[in-house]
């Protein structure tokens, strides 16, 4: 993983810090766990073992300072050596998921197939997305999105 | 990336078989990640752990056979969805292709032994 690795250190800090969290919420949402320690970041992220990276970087200080800088916006809280997602972080991510969920299933016209009815004008359409934005119904356009 | 769970396949084995495990289960359907894990346990993978789906996962990803997504839940916090895609279909037929090929040399291997200890039997009696 640490190939694609961003070169610049500004970049590398947006990187990182997205792998971090990407983790964490993936931890919590499988129900896996609410805290995380820097040893189980580095497992999870593939630099398990690795002093340094490709770019002769020590990754183990890095992934800390990185950490450590998650902990400096308050998207994560620390205690001790374990971390955890802040309030605002939880409240936040859960925000910017349904943000990006609602794009991925958001229909346009002609989205459907022939057969839907949202074919016939803008109105039509626009109900249909409404009807589509119905827990249950959701599942279709996020198939046919995929 | 190393092979995230070569430690945990139980010896019997092949190598790479968490790959077709993965690619199968998201061939029947999209998944998550801890039911994905539940399933790999159950096609024999004993050992398989999270941390190291996670990153098979991830490398999946890069190589456009998996895609995924966030989904969140009116009961609890959003999880990834993972789905096949056509690279990944591609895959799975190749990986199997492999694994028939592994039955075939095992099979003939097995027939040989069988053979042999027959011929032993035969002649002892």
């Amino acid at each position: 993983m640490t190939s694609s690795a961003p070169k610049s250190e500004q970049l590398r800090v947006l990187f990182w810090r997205s792998e971090i969290l990407r983790v964490v919420y993936w931890l919590h949402g499988e129900g896996l766990g609410d805290i995380v320690d820097l040893d189980l970041i580095r497992t999870y992220l593939g630099v398990e073992g690795r002093g340094v990276d490709d770019l002769g970087v020590d990754l183990r200080e890095n992934l800390s300072t990185y950490l450590e800088m998650l902990v400096a916006d308050g998207s994560l809280v620390r205690d001790g050596d374990w971390y955890a997602l802040s309030a605002r972080a939880m409240a936040e991510g859960e925000a910017e998921l349904a943000t990006a969920f609602t794009d991925l299933v958001r229909p346009v016209l002609n989205e459907c197939n022939d057969e839907c009815w949202c074919q016939t004008s803008a109105a039509e359409a626009e109900a249909c997305a409404r009807s589509r934005s119905v827990p249950g119904l959701d599942q279709k356009a996020r198939k046919a999105n995929a | 990336m190393s092979t995230p769970l070569a430690n945990d396949t139980s010896g019997t084995l092949p190598r790479h078989y968490l790959k077709p495990c993965l690619l199968l289960l998201l061939a029947e359907g999209p998944s998550h990640g801890y039911e994905l894990l539940e399933h790999v346990r159950r096609m024999g993978i004993k050992g398989a752990e999270p941390g190291g789906l996670y990153r098979y996962l991830r490398a999946m990803e890069k190589e456009e056979m998996v895609s995924s997504w966030w989904e969140p839940s009116q009961a609890g916090p959003a999880r990834r969805t993972y789905v096949l895609t056509e690279q990944g279909r591609k895959g799975l037929n190749e990986s199997l292709q492999s694994l028939r090929d592994v039955r075939e040399i095992l099979v003939t291997l097995l027939d040989r032994y069988d053979s042999l200890s027959n011929k032993a039997g035969a002649s002892r009696s």
